[in-house]
C-alpha cells in the first residue's frame, strides 16, 4: 500500500461531488443537525436495550462524531480544490479528467465521507432493506455513483 | 494430570471476577458496501484479510456479528469507532 494515490475525476464529477459535500456540510451545520434523520443515521444508538446507557453514550460521542464528519468533508473538499487549482484549464474545458492526489489521511477521509454521503442519500431515498435498491431508478443515480467511486477507491487500496 | 481440575476452577473464578465480558456487535445495513466493511475490520482492528472477510459475511448473512469482546469501556470505544466509519454498531453484555 503506497502512501499516495491519484483519483481521476471528470470535471463534472468533481463539481457534483463538491456540491454534494457543501450540502452535507450545511446539514451538519444546522442548529440541531440530528433532528434530520439523515444526520441521525451517522450517530446511531450505542446500546439496543439499555435506554439510559444509549443516552449516556450519545451524550459522550455525538459531538465528536459530527465534528469528525465535518473535518473529513472539509478535507475532501480541499483535495478537490487543490486539483481544480492545479488544472484550471481542464476543468473549464469539461473534458480532461482532473487528478486528485490523496495521501493516506485524505484517502481515509474520502472513504469515510463517501460512505457518509451514501448513508445520507439512502435515508433520503428511503433505503431501509436490500430490496429498496433500484439501480435503474434515476433518483438512485447519485447514490450509485458515490458507491461506484467508493468501490473503485477500495479496489485500489486492496490491489 | 492431577492439577487439571484445580486449574479449571481457578479460570472460572477469574471469569466471574472480570464482570462481562462485553461485546461490540456490528449490524447489517443495506447501504454499506461489503468491501468497505471488510476494509474497516482490517484497518481498525488489524484483522487478517480472511478474518475480516469472514466477519463481514457473518454480518451480511446473520444480520450481525460480534467483532470484539472485552471490558465495557473498550467495547464502547470500538463502537464509537465503528460509528465514525459509518457502520451500525452497539455494545452489549455477552449473552450468558
Amino acid at each position: 500500500m503506497t502512501a499516495q494515490r491519484t483519483v481521476m475525476l471528470a470535471p463534472v464529477e468533481l463539481t457534483h461531488l463538491d456540491a454534494l459535500l457543501q450540502q452535507f456540510l450545511s446539514l451538519l451545520d444546522a442548529p440541531s443537525p440530528v433532528a434530520d434523520p439523515a444526520i441521525a443515521r451517522l450517530v446511531p444508538a450505542g446500546y439496543r436495550e439499555d435506554q439510559s446507557a444509549a443516552q449516556e453514550f450519545r451524550r459522550l460521542t455525538e459531538g465528536d462524531l459530527l465534528a469528525a464528519r465535518r473535518r473529513d468533508a472539509e478535507r475532501v473538499r480541499a483535495t478537490l480544490a487543490a486539483s481544480d487549482a492545479a488544472a484550471p484549464d481542464s476543468a473549464a474545458s469539461g473534458e480532461t479528467p482532473c487528478e486528485v492526489v490523496l495521501d493516506a489521511e485524505s484517502t481515509a477521509a474520502w472513504l469515510r465521507t463517501l460512505t457518509a454521503l451514501r448513508l445520507v442519500l439512502a435515508e433520503r431515498l428511503g433505503i431501509v432493506t436490500d430490496a429498496d435498491h433500484h439501480p435503474d431508478d434515476p433518483r438512485f443515480s447519485v447514490y450509485e455513483w458515490v458507491g461506484y467511486r467508493l468501490e473503485l477507491l477500495l479496489q485500489e487500496l486492496d490491489a | 494430570m492431577s492439577n487439571a481440575l484445580p486449574l479449571l476452577e481457578r479460570e472460572e473464578d477469574l471469569a466471574a471476577v472480570v464482570a462481562g465480558p462485553w461485546q461490540t456487535v456490528v449490524w447489517d445495513d443495506p447501504v454499506n458496501l461489503m468491501s468497505y466493511v471488510t476494509h474497516v475490520f482490517r484497518e481498525y482492528f488489524g484483522y487478517s484479510r480472511e478474518h475480516a472477510h469472514r466477519l463481514m459475511l457473518a454480518v451480511h448473512n446473520d444480520g450481525h456479528a460480534v467483532v470484539a469482546e472485552g471490558a465495557r469501556e473498550q467495547m464502547e470505544l470500538h463502537t464509537q469507532a465503528m460509528h465514525a466509519y459509518g457502520l451500525t454498531a452497539t455494545v452489549r453484555e455477552a449473552p450468558k
